[in-house]
């Protein structure tokens, strides 16, 4: 039975520019001892999805729902008290981004350690003490350090200190959000070490947050992938680094400089979308090098699209000259021709230039039929659906994946 | 220290023309930390005598962690600080103590690149004013030749159609966008040679790359040198020609990418590759190697190598005693350490 089941995970906010899907629908399943890494630009979505995990949400939630089962239970179903008593920080604890800088400067580390062991437990000082000492020397620091105070520490030690608060209760599942962000590259391999070493003798389960995949690699059996709101692929750390199914996860790939290889970093074009107006169909279309007709372009993109085409220098003389465009539906729109250009020779322009460039402009390939009318053209795109998530094992939302394909 | 001789062509600017943009010689910059009234002060050495030489056209990248001293490093190469002792060379001339005021020739023949296009341009000027303000500041062109400099800069750098984006406030672009106006803002003196502080580490990931490329174009087509400098030993190498490391106010390693990264020689260079993974799946079965310990107080550095503490090699009697010089053990690759052969 998996510690941690999550299921169809939904998590909006409402903002003044409306609903934000931070979470769309996220699946995954971690089972003892096991680390998912959550992999993602920022905006992605993975440190909301920690916190709906966690239920810390912020006052302008919009919606919240899906199921969480933490050792068979459904903690969906509880109440906030409940919540509170029996699953945060005794179930699951978390590790926060830049928590090393949140520790109070004014109490000893060893006291902000036992903390919550004397809130939730009702352990006497002794005791507690005891324990934080005992999780203080797990996490590799000397007895003495329970007597400082956080300014007389190095970041590496403060790091170790806010690890060790998530532990003191013992947990079966920690969520690390970027632990090692703010520290350099030696005290950050210290960290990820110390991390390796904790999952091993004490069989915890991670949630690892992080934009880099170099860094998730030293953790991760499985990994997820998220782009706007969605876990788009997730498998197992074998196969997910080494033959990505989902083109977004190739290229994310293929953006990593390596200090082992020779093979030239490429970058992905364009830009993450504005997550209160996602994409229709699938939400990287936009910057996908391979997709084709069923990935969902609007008339709005297609406009936008061709719009761009023609201000950019090198396709203005190749694009059919155009007089206006305007959105009929989600998927038509129509164009006028520009000055001295008749329908039907416009038609027969737009065709040739789709045949000549759809390759390169991808966005062409959603074309479905272009029709002249008397004035102006009608240009209708193909109706598309999200693609689903597919597979077992290892999942991924692309139309080019089907299930079971290697 | 210079004489007033030595001065004198810098103010009227350097049409010499050097191989080498920059030359520093044993270059050290210290702050003066007080320690309260009456009990005098302590030097804080963030750069500690660094011996380097920038060509023209090329891209060196200076790598270490945090308080190495690279980012004091860059700002005195542009003298934007004033070094505490050794010699700096611009073009063949020195610049060393030379005057502020007769500095205003260096300000446009060298740019700067800032780390964070959040907080570097004015939120109140729109983008065709910001790149505008240092022709106006350096009395370069009429009205005309600089809105054609704009427009080129922007071109350059790869925000079409320069007309668009001229009118936009800061706010309104993403941050990859606004790195772009900044680095079109650097351009738009025509320099020689550009200081750039992590430039990207504020972006995305698959940003970064595009940013990274924008600016090795940018050194192809205009032959501007570049200092690069970084924590991130992998986009060094994908970025730069040569790559220097830094530890605790020194260059302990310094030469051609290929030549450092492919094998390194200093101890420290060593650890510090070992330390940095590639995503690999195989990573999470192995322990890495790492260093004890942390990087030394600058305020109160060990004797001989400033590594020696850390150093699974180190040699008592020797290296905590000597200061290592930078020894030549490759072609034009130069090591720091008396251990390195």
């Amino acid at each position: 039975m998996p510690t941690l089941d999550v299921k169809n995970l939904v998590l909006w906010y409402r903002t003044r520019k409306g609903p934000v899907h931070a979470v769309d629908s996220i699946s995954f399943a971690l089972e003892p001892g096991q680390t998912i890494a959550l992999v993602g630009e920022s905006g992605s979505g993975k440190t909301s999805t920690a916190n709906a995990i966690l239920r810390l949400l912020p006052k302008n939630v919009l919606r919240y729902d899906g199921e969480v089962e933490f050792d068979g239970q459904n903690v969906m179903e509880l109440t906030d008290e409940e919540f509170r008593r029996n699953v945060r920080w005794r179930g699951i604890s978390m590790v926060f981004q830049g928590a090393m800088n949140a520790l109070n400067p004014a109490v000893r580390v060893g006291f902000q350690v036992a903390e919550p062991l004397m809130v939730h437990y009702d352990v006497d000082r002794d005791e507690a003490a005891d324990q934080a000492l005992d999780v203080l020397r797990k996490v590799g620091l000397p007895a003495d350090i329970a007597r400082r105070y956080p300014h007389e520490l190095s970041g590496g030690m403060k790091q170790r200190v806010v690890i060790a608060m998530s532990l003191i209760l013992k947990p079966k599942v920690v969520i690390l959000d970027e632990p090692t962000s703010a520290l350099d590259v030696m005290t950050q391999t210290n960290i990820i070490n110390l991390l390796k070493d904790l999952k091993n003798t004490d069989r915890l389960s991670y949630i690892f947050i992080t934009h880099d995949l170099g860094l998730a690699s030293e953790l991760a059996d499985l990994v997820g992938i998220m782009y706007a709101g969605e876990l788009i692929e997730v498998g197992p750390a074998d196969g997910v680094f080494v033959r990505p199914k989902h083109p977004y996860t190739g290229k994310l790939l293929a953006s990593v400089p390596r200090l082992r290889s020779e093979e030239a970093p490429d970058f992905i074009p364009g830009a993450p979308p504005d997550l209160t107006a996602p994409p229709p169909g699938c939400r990287f279309h936009l910057r996908c090098p391979v997709s084709f007709e069923k990935c969902g372009w609007s008339a709005e993109e297609f406009i936008a699209q061709m719009d761009l085409l023609q201000s950019s220098g090198e396709a203005k003389d190749k694009v059919p000259s155009i007089a206006s465009m305007s959105a009929k539906s989600p998927t038509s729109l129509l164009i006028k021709p520009g000055a001295n250009g008749s329908v039907s020779d416009f038609v027969q322009k737009l065709n040739a230039f789709v045949a000549a460039t759809s390759e390169k402009n991808r966005f062409l390939k959603s074309i479905e039929s272009v029709q002249g009318k008397t004035k102006s053209v009608e240009v209708k795109l193909y109706e598309t659906t999200p693609p689903p998530i597919v597979g077992t094992e290892w999942r991924a939302a692309c139309w080019l994946v089907t299930e079971g394909a290697a | 220290m210079t004489t007033a001789l030595a001065e004198m062509p810098t103010e009227i600017g350097p049409e010499q023309h050097s191989s080498n943009i920059v030359e520093t010689d044993n270059l050290t910059k210290w702050f003066d930390v007080g320690l309260g009234l009456f009990r005098g002060s302590l030097h804080l050495k963030a750069v500690d005598g660094v011996t380097l030489t920038i060509k023209r056209a090329e891209t060196v990248a200076i790598v270490g962690e945090s308080g190495s001293g690279k980012t004091t490093l860059g700002r005195t190469i542009i003298r934007l600080l004033e070094p505490t002792g050794g010699k700096l060379l611009y073009d063949g001339q020195d610049i060393t103590h030379s005057a502020e005021k007769r500095l205003m020739w260096l300000r446009r023949k060298a740019q700067m690149i800032p780390q964070d296009p959040y907080s570097s341009v004015n939120p109140a000027f729109p983008v065709y004013r910001i790149l505008e303000e240092p022709l106006v500041i350096h009395k370069q062109g009429e009205s005309k030749e600089r809105e054609e400099a704009v427009m080129k800069a922007l071109q350059a750098v790869k925000l079409n159609p320069p007309t668009f984006f001229a009118n936009k406030y800061p706010h309104m672009l993403s941050g990859g966008q606004r790195q772009r106006v900044a680095i079109a803002r650097s351009l738009i003196l025509n320099p020689e040679f550009i200081l750039a502080d992590e430039p990207v580490s504020m972006l995305d990931a698959s940003v970064r790359i595009s940013i990274l490329r924008l600016l090795r174009q940018i050194q192809q087509q205009f032959g501007i040198a570049f200092l690069y400098i970084t924590h991130d030993l992998a986009t060094a190498k994908h970025f730069a020609d040569r790559i220097g490391i830094m530890y605790a106010g020194r260059l302990v390693e310094e030469g051609p990418v290929g030549s450092v990264l492919g094998e390194p020689l200093h101890p420290y260079a060593q650890a510090l590759m070992g330390a940095i993974p590639d995503p690999d799946p195989a990573n999470r079965l192995v322990v890495r190697q790492s260093l004890p310990g942390e990087p030394p107080n600058l305020v109160d550095l060990p004797t001989g190598c400033h590594f020696h503490p850390r150093c699974p090699i180190a040699q008592m009697g020797l290296c905590d005693v000597k200061d290592p010089e930078l020894r030549e053990l490759r072609p034009g690759h130069r090591v720091a350490c008396h251990l390195a052969t």
